[in-house]
């Protein structure tokens, strides 16, 4: 009789004890479902670039959380060298952690001046948003493109502008030049680059919520088309979220193996190793490349995007036909060696 | 009688492990307004609003230091765009280094005197602890949510990721390899402007105001989340 109590009592007094973690646990099985049948990632051979590399277009190069001067940050530094060779980018967006732990000159030089030498020397500019490693004086740093101010936007070419915002203190000022901005802007591609991601998987940070409430109607109302940020370290491409696409490339010299967990809102990712992207824009497709420090490719597709988009109050999304890609959505955690 | 020892047994293992867990879920209390008397006596004279009037007397003490500040920056060499970082850094030192020479006897309090901490506190608990919080847009509860997240997020990554901690100290540097953490906009919206120059960082329970350019922490208010 006791021992049948037993049996009654430990499991009631368990589910008493922790009310949250039985609640947990049925939604990371709820969670842990997969919603479709993973994709076969594309044989690329490695360090081969598979942008449509047409003369004329934007071309450009994606890094994040990049300032440690460690191995890993050479390696994809030279990679990035090695894939410039075949796809000429002309500049670079830096989704921030630019330098890590100090800002001495050495800090600078280890950090920044020497992993990406062969491509200063090659006059690619860089164009730095600050994160939260980031002390905000590397805004004078003027290999950072960053005119002194915390945000900033650029035009390299016609066609597209980009806007870099410091996601680490989005204050009533920076959201009324933003919208400014983007008031003034015309009808060219749209892409914000800045360091928390408003949409992530990763089980160390994930979604920036707060964040994404701030900016998100911005974007949906004044037509962005494309977001880059970091923070998150591994590489990851959401879904389109009411007409945008966003990425994560913040593994770019640090990594967190396994911290992807699975979300709805994935449409792939790769958590296993360092890396950066290579983007190329095509009148109003761009086509985008990730690819890990020995050159495989991890993911690639295309976002096309639907012509002249004007500034529209009480829009809910913007008229972007979904990503394409064929990058790997990852199994479950559990699935993975 | 054994089967009812059982049930008793179960019922004050059950009250013993969710009482903890609720209280850690009842939402404090908010702090009660802390009004000098000066401050209720000159609001009577003046048929004010004391908490209006102690933000302004805040604003005040901001322009105050800001004044501090921009007579520094006068002597400093500028914060320009450079290709040498030592320039930047060096920039940097000595605008904290005036600043320093010239409030050498700051104190905390100076700025963030126990009336204004008081109603710092008063501000952010709406969007960090209390029941109903204030956003742009979602629910109540689900604005809160998202800044309490950021928070401990602030906090984890500060302990995964190393540096420095930040010593609370008036005129202290805030240490350059220590990540800064972001500020919830949320917290922002809820209390005063800054200018320019100076910022709000919440570095555990504590906000911290930051010269920006010279690195230093101007004043705090500890536990300004409780």
């Amino acid at each position: 009789m006791r021992r049948v109590f037993l049996f009654v009592l430990i499991p009631v007094a368990v589910a008493c004890a922790m009310p949250e973690a039985s609640v947990t646990a049925q939604t990371q099985v709820a969670a842990q479902t997969p919603v479709a049948a993973a994709p076969a990632p594309q044989s690329v051979p490695a360090g081969k670039v598979i942008l449509p590399n047409k003369a004329g277009s934007i071309k450009f190069a994606v890094i994040g959380d990049t300032g440690t001067g460690d191995k890993h940050q050479l390696a994809v530094a030279k990679q990035l060298a090695a894939t410039r060779s075949q796809f000429p980018f002309e500049f670079v967006i830096m989704v921030g952690d630019n330098i890590y732990g100090g800002n001495s000159s050495k800090d600078f030089e280890n950090k920044f001046s020497t992993p990406y030498k062969p491509l200063l020397d090659g006059g690619i500019k860089f164009y730095a948003a600050l994160g939260n490693h980031d002390d905000p004086s590397e805004r004078f740093y003027k290999p950072f493109n960053m005119n002194g101010e915390r945000y900033y936007s650029f035009k390299p070419a016609d066609g597209v502008r980009f806007y870099a915002l410091d996601s680490t203190y989005m204050d009533d000022k920076q959201l009324k030049w933003f919208e400014d901005q983007l008031k003034m802007s015309g009808s060219e591609w749209k892409i914000a680059f800045f360091h928390h991601p408003p949409y992530s998987s990763g089980e160390t940070h994930g979604s920036d919520e707060t964040l994404r409430t701030q900016l998100e109607p911005l974007f949906v109302k004044y037509g962005i088309n494309v977001v880059l940020t970091g923070h998150e370290h591994f590489y990851e491409r959401i879904k389109p979220q009411k007409g945008i696409a966003y990425f994560i490339t913040g593994s770019s010299a640090k990594l967190r193996e396994g911290n992807i967990k699975p979300a709805d809102f994935e449409a792939a990712g790769f958590d296993t190793g360092y890396t950066f992207m290579v983007v190329e824009i095509i009148g109003d497709d761009m086509y985008y490349q990730a690819m890990t420090d020995s050159g495989k490719t991890v993911d690639s597709g295309s976002v096309h995007r639907v012509g002249k988009v004007e500034p529209t109050p009480n829009r809910t999304a913007q008229p972007i036909v979904p990503t394409t890609g064929n990058g790997k959505k990852l199994p479950p955690a559990g699935d993975r060696k | 009688m054994k089967v009812i020892r059982s049930i008793g047994a179960l019922a004050l293992l059950c009250a013993t492990a969710v009482a903890p867990a609720l209280a850690q879920q009842a939402a404090p209390k908010p702090p009660k307004p802390q009004i000098s008397e000066t401050t209720k006596q000159k609001a009577a004279e003046e048929n004010a609003n004391p908490d209006a009037l102690v933000l302004a007397d805040f604003q005040k003490r901001v322009d105050a230091y800001l004044a501090i500040h921009k007579e520094a920056a006068k002597d400093a060499p500028a914060l320009k765009e450079t290709n040498d970082p030592a320039q930047i850094k060096h920039a940097q030192e000595s605008l904290g280094a005036k600043i320093r020479a010239a409030r050498a006897n700051a104190k905390q309090g100076d700025i963030m005197t126990p009336e204004i901490r008081n109603k710092f506190r008063r501000l952010m608990y709406p969007v960090v602890q209390g029941p109903s919080a204030q956003g742009t847009s979602g629910s109540a509860k689900a604005v809160k949510a998202d800044v309490k997240d950021e928070l401990k997020e602030n906090s984890e990554e500060r302990k995964e990721e190393g540096g420095k901690p930040v010593v609370l100290k008036v005129n202290a540097t805030y240490p350059p390899d220590t990540p800064l953490p972001s500020t919830p906009p949320q917290v922002l919206m809820n209390l005063p402007k800054l200018p320019e120059q100076l910022e709000y960082r919440i570095v555990g329970k504590n906000l911290i105001i930051r010269d920006i350019d010279a690195n230093i922490i101007v004043d705090f208010v500890p536990n300004a989340i409780q």
